[in-house]
């Protein structure tokens, strides 16, 4: 086997791969809903609810019982990717990467508060003020941001092939959640704010991927992932929980509750999908770009649908057969695209 | 914080429908096979490359 031969070869495998963390990382995600919804049920985030929504109102509650909830998302999702680079020796290279802050570092730190703080409480924002099919359509524009800036930013090749697919997969997911949109703002009522958290969602994701594209340059995923969420446990458990205890929310308090088996083993399943499903999405953007990557992660809408109906026995309707449908069709356009054309991710 | 009566109830009512037995479970298992495997692919994926 010639030279050349071999580079095509090992380049196909590093394709494949690609394509096989974007789909665990739409598995992992699409799981992530089964202990991310019960959690909600239990207390203390329950109580936590019925608190706040007694004096400030139902939409407010929502947003500061959400962020006490995706703080302990982020501090369990640092345990679990504790455990992934331990299992993977990757230690020193994160004491490594976290010592150069200014080339490397600095990135999932910014990373960290399009994702973080923006996006997810963006994310609630919409969920809480028009409701969860929005949010969910909202949150799926994010790869039409992420794969515009990585293109614009710093060049990186989106074929018209990986256009399409994107769109199909979009598409798809208008279609899962298109029939709840519609309910939820043709109910009249809806507040602008919960709009500017769609936007939020779309753009702090998409931004997301593009910063962690160009960090990704220069360091190795399982690392930047885990000082991403450092940085975004930093966000929430010194700035964001101190700041809403100070305006008079009962944070600490019900922080200390949540120590509680059921909860805590629910929050620990959530922080498990959660921070395998972030660090396979993060494994995936050097070997496919961002822009495939963010795509075929898009796929979570459609396991989310599957695995709600196989845990919780919500049985899909005909629209959501039709959206899981687009959503394949696009993956496979991208999944089946000649590999010669992602020789090279940038236009270069 | 000790789980109300209500809020079992509330939990332990997700599950009831579920097509699939001990579903409370056995979502629990299904992550730590699929997480499980991604460990197993990222440990191979080292070696490769």
């Amino acid at each position: 086997m010639d030279l050349q031969a071999l580079k095509t070869q090992e380049h196909k495998r590093r394709v494949k791969i690609g394509f096989m963390w974007a789909f665990f990382c739409a598995i992992l995600w699409g799981l992530w809903y089964i202990p991310g919804t019960v959690v909600w049920v239990l207390n203390p985030f329950d109580a936590m609810y019925g608190e706040i929504a007694a004096t400030s109102g139902d939409g407010v509650s929502l947003i500061v019982t959400a962020v006490l909830i995706t703080a302990f998302n982020a501090l369990t999702v640092i345990l679990a990717l504790l455990v992934w680079n331990g299992v993977l020796g990757k230690f020193g290279e994160m004491k490594r990467t976290l010592k150069e802050f200014h080339p490397c570092s600095r990135w999932f730190f910014l990373a960290a508060i399009f994702g973080g703080p923006m996006a997810i409480l963006g994310s609630f924002i919409a969920m809480g003020f028009v409701g969860g099919a929005f949010a969910a359509v909202a949150a799926l524009m994010y790869p039409v941001v992420g794969s515009t800036l990585a293109s614009k930013w710093y060049g990186e090749k989106i074929t018209k092939r990986a256009y399409t697919g994107i769109a199909f997969i979009i598409a798809g997911g208008f279609t899962i959640f298109g029939g709840g949109v519609l309910t939820e703002i043709g109910s009249g009522s809806v507040s602008w704010i919960g709009y500017l958290g769609g936007l939020m969602a779309a753009a702090g994701w998409g931004i997301e991927g593009a910063i962690a594209g160009k960090g990704l340059d220069i360091s190795e995923p399982d690392v930047s992932l885990t000082i991403r969420f450092i940085a975004e446990n930093i966000i929430w458990w010194i700035i964001i929980i101190p700041l809403l205890a100070i305006v008079g929310f009962p944070m600490f308090k019900y922080a200390i509750l949540a120590f509680e088996p059921l909860t805590l083993l629910t929050l620990i399943f959530a922080g498990i999908t959660f921070g395998f499903c972030y660090v396979a999405w993060y494994k995936s953007f050097p070997l496919i770009g961002v822009g495939r990557g963010q795509g075929i992660g898009n796929l979570y809408g459609l396991f989310a649908v599957i695995f709600i109906f196989l845990f919780f026995g919500d049985v899909p309707s005909w629209t959501i057969l039709v959206g899981g449908t687009l959503c394949l069709a696009g993956s496979s356009i991208m999944f089946l695209e000649d590999t010669g054309e992602l020789e090279s991710l940038r236009g270069d | 914080m000790v789980q109300t009566e209500a809020a079992m109830e509330a939990y332990n009512a997700y599950w009831a429908n579920a097509p699939l037995p001990s579903a409370g479970v056995l979502y629990m298992v299904l992550i730590l096979i699929i997480a499980i495997l991604a460990l197993w692919q990222a440990r191979t994926f080292i070696s490769k490359f």
